[in-house]
């Protein structure tokens, strides 16, 4: 096994205990504050389980990947683009986890709503509390 | 044999490791706003990760939405509600 898959596995294993740890707080913690912090973890973990499935070893020793933007497209030409294609990460994670990205700070800002209401109804955020509250 | 590339996945390995750190202390912290700080610091080295995996694009979202927006939100939570986890 080479240096750079070597050390490819340690960032995708630091990544599973991230995830891991996130949906421990989520499950097991019974503040409902925490539950909603190791939630943007979780989204940002997948975020990131994304964008590696995207990337791209060096395609050559001293050649590196680059960020999937097509420079010069005003007078492209065939070599352009094949260096596009052959140096580019692939873009399409990159889209779909920009578009995670607004729509996990959407969701948050709701958890966040309505968490303030739970808190203004029970006069607490702890879960069993709220349990033994309830009805 | 190390090369350039080695040593720039070698960086973002590290990086990795250091979020994980971030990530135990935020999820184990009992006072939430050290738990929200400690979150933000594990959103900066995921900045950091995101940019060493070509996305740049991406960073430029990440960093006001994650660094800037999710602890202020869960700031002003906190502040209107209560700051200790209890057992």
């Amino acid at each position: 096994m080479d240096t750079a898959t070597y050390f490819l596995y340690i960032l995708v294993s630091s990544m599973v205990m991230n995830l891991a740890l996130a949906l421990y707080g989520i499950f097991y913690k019974p503040h409902l504050t925490k539950k909603i912090i190791s939630l943007t973890i979780l989204g940002d973990t997948a975020n990131a389980f994304a964008l590696i499935i995207g990337y791209r070893l060096w395609p050559g020793e001293i050649t590196p990947s680059r960020p999937p933007i097509l420079v010069g497209w005003t007078h492209l030409n065939k070599t352009m683009l094949q260096q596009y294609v052959s140096t580019a990460v692939d873009p399409l994670p990159q889209a779909l986890v920009l578009t995670a990205v607004v729509i996990g700070l959407a969701v948050t800002l709701f958890l966040v709503f309505l968490a303030l209401q739970i808190y203004r109804h029970y006069g607490t955020l702890d879960v069993r509390e709220i349990r033994r509250l309830r009805g | 044999m190390i090369g350039p590339m080695e040593i720039m996945i070698g960086i973002t390995a590290l990086a990795a490791l250091f979020s994980t750190a971030a990530t135990y202390l935020a999820v184990t912290e009992k006072d939430l706003v050290k738990a929200v700080i400690y979150s933000a610091i594990q959103s900066t080295i995921y900045a950091f990760i995101y940019y060493m995996l070509m996305a740049p694009d991406i960073v430029l979202v990440y960093i006001p939405v994650a660094v800037g927006l999710y602890p202020a939100v869960i700031l002003v939570l906190i502040r209107k509600t209560e700051r200790w986890e209890k057992d």
